[in-house]
């Protein structure tokens, strides 16, 4: 009956409100006083992902997956290729990201140039960070820089603070 | 109707359950400031020989059942002052582990009550003129008690102690000052030796008890900048024979060098608080802040005193208004001030253990609250907290009331760094590193940029070299504390 944290997975007294290794709150927080806590989102879509996994954003037809960006909900499909570097484009420097997360306040959450690849290899999709300042993170755990990591539907990454949420076409 | 007359159980201020042993203590305690030899007021040397007759009869069982039979049955007379405790949890769940529940407490005056008039006080400023605080630091603090020498009113008493490696007086407690001489004696305040804390608390202690009274808000105020070394037990011990006396006692650092553990110590053994003074330049803010809500008080404490029950312990009590901070954990809990305007209210962690689950309801906390109010002589009765959960197989769904997610949420992250802080202490460098950049997420994402920096800085610290800066430790430490403050005071306006 130990909760497990849904943001660092680590265990914690039943009865605990907010973990105790994260601080990120325990419990699903539809009606609860969540303003402080960024993770809260994360929280609600995982929780939603859990309890009505049906209630999703559809993904789009032609996409292999998309991406849901949970702070300002907006839908980013991706069609066509196999691999994409994500990141944000700066003035006058000649780096250019597959997927562009400018307009999605990519700097002030942290997200670095060029921050991370999303791939499909065969059935798997694997995320690989960059080597970025701030890291990325994959259901709030810090993935090692230049290791690809499986990823699976519903899963949340976080460049920086920016949180994606991967929608799988099955 | 007439006016109820007090019972004996109320002039001695205890419960109609009251043990021999509270008996006792309420009694030693009452006499302590009343006795004939001791008091001050007019009236109170009646008081004390109703006191006197009160414990005759309630010390001696027979006189007392005898006595008690007299007594109409026991009403819950309306206190002065009123109190909502909420749970977590509506109820305890059947398991084989231990569990946590928390219990948010509120004490407030009662809105009649609360018109009482702000009480005289009786202070002592406890002031570190060592050689570090030389310059800056020794000049503010001069100007600062000078300032507030001349906002005292004619009914209070301030006196000083200046310490270093010895404590003199430089202005004694009384009610007869010469406002502009005194004035002259704190500017000839010098820099010299070192920092010897229980020398300037035991000086300034002594004055206060000079004009002890009940109908005083008795506090001490230590302003320090440096560590003392092997006299910490001494002054705990000070601290709680102080407070036993109904003696407050607040402590303020001024920059980095000073133990912010050991003055959080102090302070929360007699329901004070503690506060981290960054720049010489807020000290007189902060110092006059304090004589704020010194004028402001409704009851310089409220004491919890209880009976540890089976298979529960009291894991953690934080007090998140007025002035947050923690709270030391004994059988008699000073739980803090509560002003005119600012209620008491405290957090409490209980951890309960699979053992106590076997039966039907678990008593959380079964006690009293003990406040002790300036302006009425006599004690006011205490008030019973039983607070009882009754033991479910399955956990309930209803969320937890919002103050207690609320002021949670804060405190999560305060209790983040003690324990990045404890963990770098134990070597632990790695979890604390990791647990200050939880801690940054965090402030980060509350907007509270320039705090997350220091938290990130200082866990880049903790992994290049193990250490974490005296400074970073104290700006992230009562950074997060004001956090929880800032938090609470919104929540009242």
């Amino acid at each position: 009956m130990t909760i497990a944290c849904p943001n660092c997975k680590s265990k914690n007294v039943p009865g605990t409100i907010f973990c105790s290794e994260c601080g990120a709150q325990l419990l699903q927080s539809d009606t609860l006083v969540t303003q402080n806590i960024s993770t809260a989102q994360v929280h609600e879509a995982l929780a939603s992902r859990q309890n009505h996994p049906q209630v999703s954003p559809p993904v789009e037809a032609t996409a292999w997956a998309s991406l849901h960006l949970i702070d300002t909900g907006q839908m980013l499909p991706l069609t066509d290729r196999n691999e994409f570097t994500l990141g944000r484009i700066s003035e006058g420097q000649p780096i250019m990201p597959d997927i562009d997360l400018s307009a999605y306040q990519a700097y002030a959450g942290g997200v670095s140039r060029l921050h991370a690849v999303l791939k499909r290899v065969g059935t798997r999709i694997v995320i690989m960070d960059l080597g970025t300042a701030n890291g990325t993170y994959l259901n709030g755990k810090r993935l090692n820089p230049n290791v690809e990591q499986n990823i699976n539907h519903g899963d949340i990454i976080s460049l920086g603070k920016l949180k994606i949420q991967i929608l799988l076409k099955n | 109707m007439p006016q109820q007359q007090e019972n004996y159980y109320d002039i001695l201020g205890v419960l109609r359950d009251a043990s021999q042993e509270d008996i006792k203590r309420a009694y030693i305690q009452s006499a302590q400031h009343l006795h004939p030899d001791k008091n001050t007021v007019a009236g109170e040397t009646e008081l004390f020989l109703e006191v006197q007759q009160a414990y005759e009869v309630l010390s001696n069982p027979k006189r007392r059942a005898k006595y008690d039979a007299t007594l109409p049955k026991e009403v819950d007379a309306p206190s002065i002052i009123q109190h909502e405790a909420l749970v977590s949890r509506p109820t305890l769940v059947r398991l084989r582990e231990a569990q946590v529940i928390y219990l948010h407490l509120e004490i407030a005056p009662r809105a009649q009550s609360a018109q009482i008039p702000a009480p005289p006080l009786n202070v002592c400023l406890v002031l570190d003129h060592s050689t570090s605080m030389k310059g800056d630091k020794l000049d503010v603090v001069k100007s600062a008690t000078i300032q507030i020498m001349k906002s005292l009113r004619a009914q209070d008493i301030l006196s000083v102690v200046a310490f270093s490696d010895k404590a003199e007086i430089v202005i004694p407690s009384t009610l007869h000052l010469d406002r502009n001489k005194m004035e002259t004696l704190i500017h000839l305040l010098q820099p010299f030796g070192a920092t010897e804390i229980y020398h300037g608390l035991e000086t300034g202690i002594a004055e206060i008890r000079k004009n002890t009274g009940p109908s005083r808000v008795n506090h001490l105020i230590l302003l320090t900048d440096g560590h003392t070394y092997g006299d910490e037990l001494a002054s705990l011990q000070l601290a709680e024979s102080a407070a036993a006396q109904g003696i407050g006692m607040s402590c303020m650092g001024i920059g980095n060098d000073w133990n912010d553990i050991f003055l959080d110590a102090i302070a929360s053994r007699t329901g004070g608080n503690c506060a981290y003074i960054a720049k010489p330049k807020d000290i007189q803010r902060l110092l006059l802040d304090k004589f704020k809500s010194l004028v402001n008080i409704f009851a310089d404490d409220v004491i919890l005193d209880f009976k540890p029950q089976p298979g529960v312990r009291v894991n953690y009590v934080f007090r998140l208004t007025p002035d947050g901070g923690p709270v030391t954990i004994e059988d008699s809990i000073h739980l803090g001030p509560i002003l005119q305007d600012t209620p008491l209210t405290v957090l409490f962690e209980f951890l309960v253990e699979p053992s106590a689950v076997q039966n039907e309801s678990v008593t959380l906390l079964d006690g009293s609250l003990r406040p002790s109010i300036t302006a009425r002589p006599n004690p006011i009765p205490p008030i019973r907290l039983r607070i009882t959960r009754d033991v479910k197989a399955d956990a309930a769904s209803e969320p937890p009331p919002g103050k207690i997610l609320s002021s949670l949420s804060r405190l999560t992250l305060y209790r983040m760094q003690e324990r990045a802080r404890v963990e770098s202490q134990q070597g632990n460098y790695d979890a604390a590193a990791k647990h200050l950049q939880n801690l940054a997420t965090h402030l980060l994402s509350q907007g509270e940029r320039h705090l997350a920096s220091t938290v990130l800085f200082e866990a880049e610290n903790i992994k290049k070299i193990h250490t974490l800066s005296e400074e970073g430790s104290k700006q992230i430490k009562y950074g997060t504390r004001a956090l929880l403050m800032a938090g609470s005071k919104e929540k009242v306006k």
